[in-house]
Formats: C-alpha cells, structure tokens, sequence
C-alpha cells in the first residue's frame, strides 16, 4: 500500500499535477508520526501510513491565513475517512476551492491514541513499539506488553463510520466499504443519563484542567476564523485566565460555533496536552443536529451547512416550548 | 552528607510542613504537577517529569498583581509561611536561575539596579528546593546537551538522591547547608554508600540519548536570521501555546484589568510568542502576523536573544515540549537542523 502511496505522489509531483503534497513521515518518538511537505519526488519516500497518522493535516489549508494556498495553486493531501470530511466542510463552507486540491484518500483502520497507551504502560515511559494490525507491541525500560490495537485506538475511530474518504480523487489501497456502527452515540447516551448536576460537575472538573494553550482549536479543521474570538480584545469577549469560569466559557462557544461542522476527527483529543475529555459535548451537539436537522457534516459538497440553511419541516418545539 | 530512611519520608515532610508550605509533583487524575501538599502520601516520587512545570509555583499562570476599589489599591496577601519545594528535577531547578535572571537579579544586565518583579521575589527568595537527582532520565531529555545533568544540581539548595533504602541529602546552597545542619534525627552517609552513587549516576547517564555538540548554535543563530531554513522548520507548526505553557523557562505575559463598576483586578497571565494576537498592536498592525515569524521568534529566544543579554541559552533540556507538541516538531531536531546548516 505504502509503496503505491509514494509511487502516486510521485507521478502526481512529476506531472505537474500538484506542486505540493501533504502527508504524514515517522515521527520522532515512538508510536508518533508527524506532518511533512512533499515538493521533491524523491521525499515521496518518506511516507508513511500507518495507525500513527493521527493529525487532521486539512487543518493546513486554512491555517496561518490560507498561506498554502497562497503559495501553491496545486496542493495533494493524504487523507483518511475524518480528513476528507473536513475538505468537504472547507468547500461547503466556500473556503477552498476544491478543484485546486487533489484528494488521495488511503484505507484508514482507526488511529492510536497515545494517552490512552500510556494509561496501559501506567505512564511508563515506551521506548521501542510495533503494530502488526490486531496488536500494538510495547517496549520500555522495564517492561514488556502486547495490547490489542482496539483497547487504544482513539474513541472517534471506534465509532467511525466513513472510514474511507467519502469523497477523493484517488484512492490507494482497498477501501473498507460501509463499517456497522451501531452504538454511535453511546457515550452522549449515557451522559444525557446522568442528573444535571453529575454533568455540570464533570464539565467544570474537565474544562478546569484547561490551560489555555488552543492547541485544540489550533489543530481543528473547523477553526479556521483569521480571528478567534478568545482572541478578540476590544471589546475583549472572555477572560484570559484559566479558571473554569473563562475556560468554560471557551470551550462551549468553541463547541457551538462548530455545531454541524465538527466531523469528529479526534484531533482536539489528542493534541489537549492536559488530556481534557473534548469529545463529549462536541460528540452531544452532532446527535442534536443529527436528531433536529438529520445533517452529518462533511459527507456532500453539494449540501447547505445545517447552521446556514432552512426547512419548512424542521423541528421547532424550542420555539413552540 | 546525610541520609533518611525512606520509611521514615512521611515523618521528614511532615515535619518539613511545620516550617514550609510544601509542594511536591502531585498526580490529579491524568496528569501530575507540582501542588502544594496535605501530606506525604500526596507525593508521585515516581514521575520524572510532571505534565505541567513547577514554574506555576512563582510565577502562576495567572496572578491577581492587586485589586482596586473606590477606597484604593489592595495587593492581595502572600503565602505566610515560604515555600519548599520537593521533587524538582536539575532540569526544573536550573530553569529557576533562569527566570531569575529576568524577575529577580538581573544579574548580567548592564544596570543592577534594574527593576525587580516583587511577586516573583517574594517566592524565589523565601523557598527551599530539594532537587531529586533522577535515577532512570526519559528518552525525551536532553539536559545534557546544556551541561545539566541526571546527578547535577545547579539551582537546588539540597540535593536529594534516592537509593533502594534511603534518600541521601547533600547541602548545595548556604540556605540549603543551614538547613541540613538544624537536621538532627538524619544519619551520616558512609564511604560505601558514596561510592554506590557513583554508580547510581553512570547507570542514569547511560540512558541519556548521545550529547549534541551545541557551542556553534548561538553563532549560527545570528547568521540565519533571514534564511530558507525558518520555513522547513515552521512548516508544520499549529501555532498553539501548548510548548510554551509547559515549558519551564518561557516567561512571557500579558497584563489584563478585568473591572466590573469601581471595583475590579488587574491579573498578569501566561501569554506566548506563538500566539498571533501577542504582537498585534492597537493599530491593528502586527509585526509578526506569520506563523514563520512566531517560530522564529520563540527559537531565537531560547538560544540567541537570552544569550546575548544573560550568556545563557534559554532552556534546559526537559524534553516537555517534545512530549506535547500536537505535530511532534521537535526542538532537538530543530536544534540540530540549525547546527547543521
């Protein structure tokens, strides 16, 4: 697969199809993989896929004002199932124009979330590893563990289900067709179960830890305003500290501005460095667009954004009380 | 040097909790940092590296400098008792000297009587730290290559190394030296033992990754200023402040007033170089609107511009920040990229 990957973008930088290529190289820790820029055929060779590829490398596209785009007029870009999606938001919401980006779509199996490796090893440290497809091998100073792949794969990649790029120009290796995920929402499921002061409690326990650092909006492919609101001074909408108050405040506009956008990628979760549970009222508002609007983002270049669009039929009972 | 039991640890920091308020890496949850302590049994000797760096103790992430009302300005009140600090690592104590050079002394700055920051002061002054010489270094340090170390304890006032049975204290400052001498119940260390720390310490050395040869880095540094180099290397950074909030010696801020009436705070809070809104000026210019400029800034910072004003490079060697980096753009990396250019 890898090979035919490299070959492709090869071609593509050899016949002038694209002027640069967006992928993944091997990173520089174990079970890490990090982002690289292809414009030589020759780097085609440091290419990698593999159950590491964890970044949402769209999120490029719109980053440090659009400067891609402003560069090449031809950007390739590896994408799994996740990150075409967010190709499909960048062109619904007019942000790109599609024609000038060349989707290669692989065959994604789920990504690894390292945090979630390291509460296996008990935050021992791991100095060598191998994946063989149903297991993760871990080698640290004193310690030797096999792990199934599925315990620490991340929670957006178990309930994933468009694993293969809904959209691509091309397509390398054999796509996982349709996967059968039933229980999509459980975790939102079993949220909404709890009473209002069991959620609150654990919100403000979550967003608390917060410090501020946007490394989740910063890697979001649905954040991509030239100016954030947190970072707005006059008039200055939100304080800058880090207590919950201010975070709070943060994250739950954050959430909101991406309500039908978020195509639950995983990639805020992995980069929080103090490890926050982002997903959950991210993963709450899509079951609420999902039951209001039956809209999932990123699957249709051709739909209105559920936020930006109207039907007579809509649900209405919050109007109606 | 003198040596605890390490059954007797508890006894030790309870008494130590008469005198001090007593931080110690603490692990919350997921991630472990340094907090100030109830007891003994809240201490994670274990962990090399907290998440979080122990800078928070003197200099928080966000800090109320006083608040005002009608009747006037009130500095809100101190900690009573000072500070100790266990648990630090060489990387950790060292990057206190550090961020003293900017609060506290101002040591190599042409004026000595330049401004001093009295919030961190107050702290920096009246604190006691024991550095915990680490047994077994990650393969993310990289102390070594700016001439700390596993064993070192440069910025510590009591070194502490910890063996199967005891933690044996050496006296390092002054503070450190009277405290150890007002420490009764302690046994003294015998030549046996002595000779096992230096076997403890080739042991922790050994698992260092290879020692870089930094001394051409602030030459070239001042060469590349305008270079192709800075776009290989500021390619994949998000510009996040995820490097700069975990890192121990970055020291930026920003100064908010947050008032409601006639009454209100002025609160000085962690900012970062990363961030695009920490240039932009009231204009609405910003001088460093590029992500290029920002990464730039923050490598300059670190092993060129603290350079010339302290003879110091700017970091320690923690290896926190290639830990967290969401893109893994890792600063040994683009330490070496820069030598080799």
């Amino acid at each position: 697969m890898i090979q035919n990957l490299r070959t492709e973008v090869k071609k593509l930088l050899k016949d002038k199809k694209v002027d640069i290529v967006l992928g993944w190289g091997k990173g520089s820790l174990p079970l890490s993989s990090t982002p690289v820029f292809i414009q030589k055929e020759e780097d085609a060779d440091r290419l990698i896929f593999d159950e590491t590829c964890r970044n949402n490398l769209t999120t490029y596209l719109t980053k440090d004002k659009r400067k891609l785009g402003k560069t090449y007029d031809k950007i390739g870009i590896i994408v799994k199932g996740c990150d075409a999606r967010s190709i499909v938001l960048y062109a619904v919401e007019k942000q790109i124009n599609k024609e000038n980006v060349v989707i290669i779509g692989v065959p994604c199996n789920g990504i690894l979330e390292k945090k979630k490796v390291l509460q296996k090893t008990e935050n021992k440290e791991i100095l060598e590893s191998k994946i063989d497809g149903k297991n993760v091998h871990l080698k640290g100073r004193d310690f030797d563990l096999t792990i199934p792949l599925k315990d620490v794969l991340c929670d957006s990649c178990l309930t994933c289900r468009y694993p293969d790029a809904p959209v691509h120009d091309i397509f390398i290796g054999k796509p996982r067709k349709k996967v059968d995920i039933k229980d999509e929402f459980k975790n939102v499921i079993d949220f909404e179960k709890k009473s209002s002061q069991e959620r609150w409690e654990y919100i403000k326990e979550e967003y608390s830890k917060c410090i501020r650092c946007y490394a989740c909006r910063n890697v979001c492919p649905a954040c991509y305003c030239n100016e954030c609101f947190v970072d707005q001074n006059d008039p200055q909408w939100i304080g800058k500290t880090p207590e919950v108050t201010d975070s709070i405040i943060f994250h739950l506009i954050r959430n909101l501005h991406v309500a039908g956008r978020c195509v639950d990628c995983g990639a805020c979760v992995s980069a929080c460095p103090v490890d926050l549970d982002l997903r959950i009222m991210n993963k709450k508002v899509e079951k609420e667009i999902k039951e209001r609007f039956d809209y999932t983002a990123g699957l249709d270049v051709n739909e209105k954004p559920a936020m930006a669009s109207y039907c007579e039929n809509e649900k209405q009972d919050f109007i109606m009380g | 040097m003198i040596k605890i039991k390490k059954s007797d640890f508890s006894t030790f920091i309870t008494n130590l909790q008469k005198n001090y308020s007593v931080f110690a890496p603490v692990t919350d949850g997921k991630a472990t940092a340094f907090k100030k302590i109830k007891s003994a049994e809240d201490i994670n000797n274990k962990v090399l590296n907290t998440k979080r760096s122990p800078k928070e103790i003197f200099f928080p992430q966000s800090e109320v400098l006083f608040q005002y009302t009608e009747e006037g300005i009130k500095v809100p009140k101190r900690e009573e008792k000072p500070f100790a600090i266990w648990g630090m690592r060489n990387c950790d104590t060292k990057s206190l000297l550090l961020l003293d050079k900017v609060f506290g002394e101002a040591h190599q700055m042409p004026k000595k009587d330049m401004y001093k920051d009295p919030y961190w002061k107050e702290k920096y002054d009246n604190c006691l730290v024991f550095n915990l010489a680490c047994n077994k270094p990650l393969s993310t340090c990289f102390c070594n290559w700016f001439d700390g170390g596993p064993f070192n304890n440069t910025g510590s006032d009591i070194f502490v190394i910890e063996n199967d049975e005891n933690y044996i204290f050496e006296a390092v400052s002054d503070k450190g030296k009277k405290f150890l001498k007002e420490f009764k119940t302690a046994e003294q260390v015998s030549d046996k033992e002595i000779k096992k720390i230096e076997k403890l310490k080739e042991t922790a050395e050994s698992y260092l990754a290879e020692k870089e040869d930094i001394s051409s880095l602030f030459s070239k540094t001042k060469e590349i200023w305008d270079e192709t180099i800075w776009d290989e290397i500021a390619a994949k950074c998000i510009n996040c402040g995820a490097c700069a909030f975990v890192c121990p010696t970055c020291h930026c801020f920003d100064v908010s007033d947050e008032g409601k009436g006639k009454k209100g705070k002025r609160i000085r809070l962690w900012d970062s170089c990363m961030f695009a809104i920490f240039t932009k000026e009231a204009s609405g210019h910003n001088p460093r609107s590029q992500s290029l400029q920002r990464v730039r800034q923050r490598v300059m910072h670190k092993y060129n511009y603290f350079m010339d004003n302290y003879d110091e490079h700017l970091c320690t060697g923690c290896g926190r920040c290639v830990v967290v980096c969401p893109v893994n753009l890792d600063i040994r990396e683009v330490i070496k990229k820069i030598i080799r250019y």
